[in-house]
């Protein structure tokens, strides 16, 4: 069977694992919402049954019924796609979400774009020179950046940029007393506001400018690059088609780790930031004790992941001739 | 980590003129050779037993020069081991012997919000409610050590562990093993470990970070398991199977080595995520707390408003140099660990009097294996 | 003195047009223990329209000799002295002295260079039109032209154009892959094709075929070809010229029946003696002594006199200048005492087909002695088992080795030839239950070996386990590089010998270092693979698998990694381990000459497999002197010889690519390639027919040994040699 069909079953799987796993720590993991409604709300009301109909109410799961029935109407809620219904905020959590997911898409696209696209650079240069003051340098620069926590560059930043010199917003998403809409102020207001939490993800752009660096040092010693020059082949050619080409495909994996390590780095961008998107719920959600949001942001966090992750891999077929999925040799 | 069936398999001379091959061709001694030789008391090598005695004391020599020594002169030589060692070695200094040197601190220790530099009672200042700073965190860096530790050490074992048995067993076990692990691999990691710790309430150090490790294995696994899958198949490997050598020794001695480079540098970047992932939660609050520590001073002084107060900024500073300091050490060591488990540069090292010392530098990294 | 001391070759003799020369050339390059120089001022002019070939061993500078030829050393290395090169018409130019941009012209227009690895020299990620393309339009030359020349040249290589070029590189076979970089490197109609082993890899019947093109080539398109190899029969019969090169330097320039006939030079009379092949009496073939010479220090005079049963002060000393030794064309030997060589030195082949038979020994079996191991219509199968719950994968079985039977008995000697991919190896495995077969038994000693063993990689009886083991193929993965030799070798020890203490450990493995010529041994114990040298490698894993003390041991292509003149003594080793240890080999190899020597010398069986399956076996004089198969003739046809040739016999094969595994041809599965192919063959099996005489034991499956066969009456198969369809695909299975 086609191997791209086998890679779309593995994403369902893991949707599935996922909700599956986030059923279990609603209902058993100690300190479970569950128990929570039963244990510490139930008490409170006037009539403890209530207990059971809120947990229904918020969590999609009814603590009388089976655990078979349990499981089956909290997994067809999720299919009909209904999270459950957050308590702080009294709505249902698929609405609250609906609104931040682009939010945290467009920040953290561009953030990886970015920093891929400086890392991809900054290590052909480095690669070009090998071994002059330049790569050493840089070496350095990549090695002290990648060191750096992003979240401790994104207070720096946030101290010297917004709070010192007035450059940016020091939070918020969007430009105040602004019309919403396709306007230019408008849309303005959101890269500037996008600025500041962009750039604190930079620190990726050194890991892989080192990888760039390696796979392009590699690149350049392979035998199909010397017959490329003998051929005699315009060094534009060999430098894009050969060597960028060939040391670039094999950091597509490397891209495809980064997304998902990048949602789970929005979580703290978006919390210094003010900025609101999925991590800034989850993180407020927390703070709330609102169980139902926070196993929503968790669920639909990781169903972006993995939609980035089969996105990745589907497309990877399209630019690397040889890719046919991975290979499961028995012996 | 693929290995092509490029690699020319029955010349695979690429540098022809630069390797020096032939080879020694002295005929083999005769059977009768040896029989003459020994006087006719052994009638074959296969028999021979020691005449000369290895005392324990030259064993332990050589393991020290093994495990010691060696390591010790390929280190000594990268600048980048030296001063990743080093700092590493500040830090475990400070977590053991600062804390005997440095009183803790409570609050109202001092005036509030003193400088840096400015009182020498509280040479890093102090914060909002007048703890010294300077004291917070020298202790901080004992819970971050252990959970730095804990965290990295069973992302090692979980990772390897699942990748060397799923990679060498293949079939049905590799099935389960690697759908569990991609799974892991699709979860991001720092909202699984919030949602975890939400729920569980971790609050010893060293158990933290082994909640922390539970976002950071898969990834290993999947490469150990792909790296394993090709060493099965190399043909050391088959020979050890032949000579029925127990699966256990054989994935420790014949596969394992292999692993190591990779295995250590990954090790040390898994204490630096653990770290960074730590920080982060006891910054966003959401691990519970009881101790100061780096990501606990980070919140209240970012709480307190030490973004935007100029004479609060070092109560942000410090914590912030903490922990990209670990970090920078990790990073340099791991940049040169991998050194020294390769035998190339083991055998350079050891044998740098002598005429063989000097080896081609041509050799093929089997670290090289792209990570992000 | 009385020879003469000409100056033979820096005299442009006339008569001849030369295309290119070099003039005390050298290759250099500075490493941290001195100048290693890697070609040392070689002289030679190559001729217009002829096929030189080059011959050395590794580490002897050939692959420099190929790159300075285009000026294309890789950095850090530098070219000095002169290459000049003469186009048909104008003025000569010098080829080191030329700037970027010519160089970039004179390059692939004037000359072109196929690489050993034609696995690497393709972008992976570019189709082969492209490749074609760019280098037509980095040219300047007509596209749509040059395309259509492309696709005549892979024509004319029996290949499909339309397909190769709208393939991917990793789609092709290697011998797939070595066509069409040939095609690609005469795209742009050079003079002149610098081949460095462009072979290597490749099957014995690829390797041949690829041969007799490039004959074909070169009178087509009037090319000068320099064939770079370490295979010196490989050439014998295709060069005009053959110039030996040892230590960086020439030793011998001549015509190729001259070097063959008479060779003058002492090291072209060793290497000639060590090289295997299939005609020459065993006795003769031996080893060369010695080492080559490490580029760093070369020795002084004579780069040869370490090794030379001639050497004398004055070749300690005074560099031999060229001598002629010729009394046709130029024939340039460097050597002071060449006479001497010629009436001294034996040389193997001087009256070849010596009717020998006289087997060193004989281990033949009668039929009712005990098989050690037995094989009982075994078969292997590949790819079916892997459909786990989440693996939707495709299941695409390939059947390695089907229905296969065969005994092996005490001190017995079997060795498996066949091309890649057709199941030898995986055979070889199967019999030393390395390798669980899908069906069908093995017994060791009417025990099967699988009984009670669960899993697919372990057998459960501890006797049979250690009685039989196996030696690699590469010596480069044979040992682990992570551990010394010490440690590689008490594995086996701690197994097996548990009573032993440390101090007996080393005492017996240093008595088996020596014991093999590895020695001091005390230094080699300490030692990394890495610091061994191909040889060393390949007898330590010998001794390896010999303390184990088993009764059979598959020695998988043991010997075809080493250098031609390391093979014979290898194998030379083997058999007298064999000796000492009573041991049996199944040996596996590529190579029919390698499987003669070892075979003939011990006198034991050849087996043919094609396909999966056996398609004759014998004794080794049967096999090579009356092979009754067809495939078994191919492939005797397909080894080089060290004879030239008059009339090179017709390529016995229809298509050249194997077909695809996984859609195997019906009934005999060699009709797609046979000549003698009847209708009957596509859809009747052949069974193994025993033809066994007192001339030795021969069991065949082909129809035509049966002469009432059905087959005789069938119509033949008549196809031309490209072969459009399935057939051509290929799949490298490695065997
Ligand atoms: S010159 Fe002397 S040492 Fe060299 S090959 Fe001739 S006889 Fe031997
Ligand atoms: S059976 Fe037919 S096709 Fe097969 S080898 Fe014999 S003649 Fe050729």
């Amino acid at each position: 069977m086609d191997w791209r069909i086998r890679r779309l079953g593995q994403s369902v799987f893991t949707v599935w694992a996922v909700m599956t796993l986030t059923f279990v720590l609603t209902r058993f993991m100690p300190g479970n919402p569950i128990d929570y409604f039963l244990v510490e709300v139930g008490p409170d009301l006037d009539d403890p049954a209530q207990a059971y109909e809120m947990a229904e109410l918020y969590m999609n799961i009814n603590p009388e019924d089976p655990l078979y029935i349990e499981y089956y109407d909290y997994m067809t809620a999720f299919m009909q796609g209904d999270l459950g219904r957050s308590m702080s905020m009294n709505m249902p959590v698929e609405e609250v979400l609906a609104i931040a997911i682009p939010w945290t898409l467009f920040v953290m696209s561009w953030a990886v774009f970015l920093g891929f696209t400086a890392g991809i650079a900054i290590g052909a240069v480095m690669a070009y020179w090998e071994g002059g003051k330049f790569d050493t340098a840089l070496t350095g620069y990549a090695t002290i950046i990648t060191s750096i926590p992003f979240y401790v560059l994104a207070l720096v930043l946030l101290t010297i940029f917004a709070y010192r010199l007035n450059w940016f917003p020091t939070g918020g998403r969007q430009p105040e007393g602004v019309e919403p809409g396709f306007n230019f102020l408008y849309l303005t207001g959101i890269v500037h506001h996008a600025m500041l939490p962009v750039f604190s993800m930079f620190v990726t752009s050194g890991m892989a400018a080192l990888t760039m660096r390696g796979n392009s040092i590699r690149v350049l010693g392979s035998d199909y690059l010397r017959v490329a020059r003998l051929r005699g082949l315009s060094d534009p050619t060999i430098a894009i088609h050969y060597v960028a080409r060939n040391a670039i495909l094999p950091m597509y994996t490397g891209l495809m780790i980064a997304i998902g390590s990048m949602f789970g780095g929005a979580v703290v961008l978006e919390e210094i930031f003010v900025y609101r998107g999925m991590g800034w719920y989850l993180i407020e959600a927390v703070r709330a004790r609102d169980y139902p949001l926070m196993m929503g942001a968790f669920t639909v966090i990781t169903i972006a992941v993995v939609i980035a992750l089969l996105i990745a891999d589907l497309t990877y077929g399209k630019i690397d001739p040889r890719a046919g999925g991975e290979n499961r040799e028995a012996f | 980590m693929k290995r092509s069936e490029d690699t020319n398999q029955f010349d695979g001379r690429t540098s022809d003129g630069l390797d020096s091959g032939g080879d020694l061709e002295t005929k083999p001694d005769s059977v009768e050779d040896i029989l003459r030789s020994d006087g006719g008391t052994v009638d074959s090598p296969f028999e021979r037993t020691a005449t000369v005695e290895e005392t324990r004391r030259d064993r332990i020599d050589r393991k020290l020069k093994d495990y010691l020594w060696t390591p010790w002169s390929i280190m000594r030589n990268d600048w980048r081991a030296i001063v990743g060692v080093s700092i590493l070695v500040v830090y475990l200094l400070i977590g053991t012997v600062g804390v005997y040197l440095i009183d803790p601190t409570h609050p109202t220790h001092g005036e509030s919000l003193v400088g840096p530099f400015e009182d020498w009672s509280h040479p890093l200042g102090t914060d909002q409610s007048g703890q010294d700073i300077l004291s917070m965190t020298v202790y901080s860096t004992v819970p971050i050590l252990q959970m730095m530790g804990a965290g990295a050490l069973f992302t090692i074992v979980l990772g390897t562990g699942f990748g060397l048995v799923s990679g060498y067993k293949g079939g049905m076990v590799d099935t389960v093993l690697s759908s569990i692990t991609d799974v892991f691999i699709n979860i991001p990691g720092l909202p699984l470990v919030i949602v975890l710790s939400v729920l569980l309430e971790p609050e010893h150090p060293a158990l933290v970070g082994v909640l922390l490790a539970a976002a950071a294995w898969a990834g290993l696994a999947r490469a150990i398991r792909s790296q394993v899958l090709t060493l099965r198949g190399e043909a050391f490997v088959e020979a050890s199977r032949a000579m029925d050598v127990p699966t256990i020794s054989l994935l420790r001695k014949e596969i394992l080595p292999h692993l190591m480079p990779y295995i250590v540098v990954n090790l040390v970047n898994a204490a630096r995520r653990i770290i960074f992932a730590a920080v982060a939660l006891y910054f966003l609050g959401i691990l519970p707390y009881s101790d100061a520590n780096w990501g606990v001073m980070l919140e209240s002084a970012y709480r307190a408003g030490a973004v935007y107060r100029p004479d609060a900024i070092h109560w942000l500073l410090v914590p912030m140099i903490a922990i990209s300091g670990i970090s920078i050490g990790l990073v340099l060591l791991g940049q040169s660990l991998d050194r020294v488990f390769n035998p190339r540069a083991r055998a350079r090292h050891e044998r740098s009097d002598d005429g063989k010392g000097s080896e081609p530098e041509s050799e093929p990294n089997t670290t090289n294996v792209t990570q992000m | 003195m009385t020879i003469s001391e000409s100056d033979a070759s820096l005299v442009d003799s006339t008569g001849t047009d030369t295309i290119v020369e070099l003039r005390d050339t050298s290759v250099s390059f500075g490493m941290d223990r001195g100048e290693s120089r890697v070609l040392n001022e070689v002289n030679i002019d190559i001729e217009r329209n002829e096929i030189l070939g080059v011959i050395g061993e590794s580490g002897s500078g050939k692959s420099m000799f190929a790159s300075a030829l285009l000026d294309a050393v890789p950095a850090p290395g530098t070219t000095t002295g002169d290459v000049i090169y003469h186009p048909e018409d104008g003025d000569p130019v010098d080829v080191t002295g030329l700037s970027k941009s010519e160089l970039k012209q004179f390059r692939w227009e004037e000359i072109s260079m196929v690489f050993q690895g034609a696995m690497s020299s393709f972008n992976p990620v570019r189709s082969v039109r492209t490749h074609f393309v760019e280098t037509l339009s980095a040219h300047d030359y007509d596209v749509d032209a040059g395309i259509e020349r492309a696709k005549d040249l892979l024509e004319d290589l029996y290949l499909e154009p339309e397909r190769m070029l709208e393939s991917y590189p990793h789609e092709l076979s290697g011998g797939m892959k070595q066509r069409v970089l040939i095609a690609l490197s005469l795209v742009l109609e050079p003079e002149m094709l610098v081949m460095d082993e462009p072979t290597a890899a490749l099957d014995l019947l690829m390797q041949q075929s690829i041969i007799s093109l490039l004959n074909e080539i070169q009178e087509k398109h009037d090319l000068t070809i320099v064939f770079i190899t370490h295979d010196l029969p490989l050439v014998a019969d295709l060069s005009d010229r053959l110039a030996v090169l040892y230590a960086f330097e020439f030793a011998e320039i001549g015509p190729a029946d001259e070097i063959l006939e008479r060779p003058a030079h002492p090291y072209t009379r060793a290497l000639l003696n060590a090289t295997p092949n299939l005609s020459a009496p065993l006795e003769q073939m031996r080893p060369i002594e010695g080492e080559s010479p490490d580029p760093v220090n070369i020795p002084p005079g004579c780069s040869y006199h370490p090794r030379c049963p001639l050497a004398d002060e004055q070749c300690k000393s005074i560099d031999p200048g060229p001598y002629d030794a010729g009394d046709s064309r130029n024939h340039d030997v460097y050597c002071h005492h060449w006479e001497q060589s010629i009436d001294d030195l034996e040389r193997a082949f001087t009256e070849s087909n010596s009717d020998d038979s006289p087997a060193t020994r004989n281990a033949s079996h009668s039929d009712d002695a005990e098989p050690l191991v037995s094989l009982e219509d075994v078969e292997v199968q590949f790819g079916s088992e892997n459909d786990g719950w989440l693996d939707f994968g495709e299941s695409d079985v390939v059947t390695a080795v089907d229905g296969i039977s065969f005994d092996i008995y005490e001190n017995d000697v079997v060795v498996l030839v066949g091309e890649s991919g057709c199941g030898k190896t995986t055979l070889g495995k199967t019999a030393v239950g390395l390798q669980r077969p899908t069906d069908g038994t093995i017994e060791y000693k009417d025990r099967d070996i699988w009984k009670g063993s669960s899993g697919s990689s372990t057998l459960e009886d501890e006797e049979i386990r250690r009685a039989l083991q196996i030696v690699h193929q590469d010596p480069g993965s044979s040992l682990n590089s992570h551990q010394r030799v010490r440690s590689i070798l008490s594995t086996p020890l701690n197994r097996w010998h548990p009573d032993l203490d440390g101090n007996d450990r080393r005492e017996r493995i240093l008595a088996m270092l020596e014991y093999v010529g590895i020695s001091p041994p005390e230094d080699y114990i300490e030692r990394y693979p890495h610091q061994l040298s191909g040889g060393e490698k390949q007898r330590v894993a010998l001794i390896r698998a010999m303390l184990v003390n088993p009764d059979l041991i598959l020695a998988d292509e043991a010997v075809s990694a080493l250098d031609v003149s390391l093979r014979v003594s290898i194998m030379d080793l083997m058999i007298e381990l064999q000796d000492a240890f009573d041991t049996s080999f199944l040996s596996v190899s590529h190579d029919l000459s390698n499987a003669r020597y070892l075979a003939e010398k011990t006198g034991g069986r050849i087996g043919v497999m094609y396909l999966g399956e056996l398609v004759e076996i014998g004794s080794a004089e049967q096999i090579i002197q009356n092979p009754q198969h067809p495939y078994t003739q191919a492939l005797r046809w397909a080894t080089p010889e060290l004879e030239q040739d008059d009339d090179p016999d017709e390529n016995p094969i229809r298509t050249i690519d194997v077909p695809d595994q996984k859609n195997m041809p019906s009934g005999c599965r060699y009709h797609t390639r046979c000549p003698d192919a009847r209708e009957t063959c596509r859809t009747q099996k052949p069974e193994l027919v025993d033809l066994s005489n007192e001339d030795g034991v021969q069991r065949t499956a082909c129809f035509r040994v049966d002469d009432d066969h059905e087959y005789w009456d069938s119509e033949p198969i008549t196809d031309d040699a490209v072969d459009g369809d399935e057939d051509d695909d290929h799949v490298n299975v490695s065997g």
